[in-house]
């Protein structure tokens, strides 16, 4: 198969970080927000469970924000934390790079493989 | 959820701590004012911030709904909204002053209930928030440009 699982599942990876980076953006937008509760998306554990649940199940996987329960709250309701959103966002952000890279490196194989460079 | 939906919260974050700078520095220029056209000295104002619902307007949108697929509205986190300006009610400084203009009958004249070392904490953490956006603005923008090298 020319596009495999694992060229799938890292496509769906970058939807993931796009997905969770929207949540994080929210976040940063809401910090001053009484009564907000702080989102996330874990796509790592959609994507765990989809590549163990059989054929098509990696495709059909949707990425939504979840409000996060365990997160501490501060006395004006708001339960974002300015600097840990910052430090999640730069990791989102260099893992999507990565996933990124990873995927064009298997399609720079692929086109190597068919002769067009 | 779209690829420039990222970009749509931030500005909206910035949007809304601007308007916080613009209320808090309005204070500020006020913290002296002890007439205003509703009469009396002027009452310190406060942005109001609510959670802005997901759009379910606009094309993007609306495709979404339409295809039934993932990242529908109210898939992601939306931005933030100014829902309104609130008055401060809180009751201004009288201060013994018999030959202002604005005195009362025992020579007191309600100061406007502006605190301005409170103000300043305020623009400070208006102006921090700000940054955090822009912060966010650049790291959402970089995210973009890598996917896009996918294509090249």
């Amino acid at each position: 198969m020319l596009i495999d699982t694992t060229q799938i599942a890292l496509e769906r990876a970058i939807e993931g970080t796009t997905a969770r980076n929207t949540a994080l953006a929210s976040n940063l937008a809401n910090a001053e927000t009484p009564g907000y509760q702080r989102v996330d998306v874990d796509f790592h554990g959609a994507l765990a469970a989809a590549m163990g649940g059989g054929e098509g199940r990696l495709e059909s996987v949707s990425f939504a924000a979840q409000p996060d329960g365990t997160a501490q709250t501060r006395a004006d309701g708001s339960s974002v934390d300015v600097d840990s959103e910052s430090a999640k966002l730069a990791e989102n952000a260099l893992e999507h790079q990565a996933t990124v890279q990873v995927a064009r490196a298997r399609l720079n194989i692929i086109e190597i493989a068919i002769g067009k460079r | 959820m779209g690829l420039f939906d990222a970009l749509n919260v931030s500005a909206s974050g910035l949007t809304a701590e601007r308007m916080r700078m613009d209320v808090t520095a309005e204070n500020l220029a006020n913290a002296q004012t002890t007439r205003t056209a509703a009469g009396g000295p002027y009452r310190r104002k406060e942005v109001v911030l609510a959670q802005q619902a997901d759009g379910t307007n606009g094309f993007g949108a609306q495709l979404r709904t339409a295809m039934g697929g993932a990242g529908g509205p109210g898939s992601g986190g939306g931005g933030v909204e100014v829902a309104g300006i609130a008055e401060d009610a809180s009751e201004g400084k009288r201060v013994y002053d018999p030959g202002h203009p604005d005195a009362d009958g025992e020579g007191y004249v309600t100061m406007p209930n502006v605190d301005t070392v409170t103000e300043m904490v305020d623009l400070i953490s208006a102006s921090r928030a700000y940054e955090a956006n822009v912060t966010a603005m650049q790291a959402s923008k970089q995210m973009f440009t890598k996917t896009l090298d996918i294509l090249r």
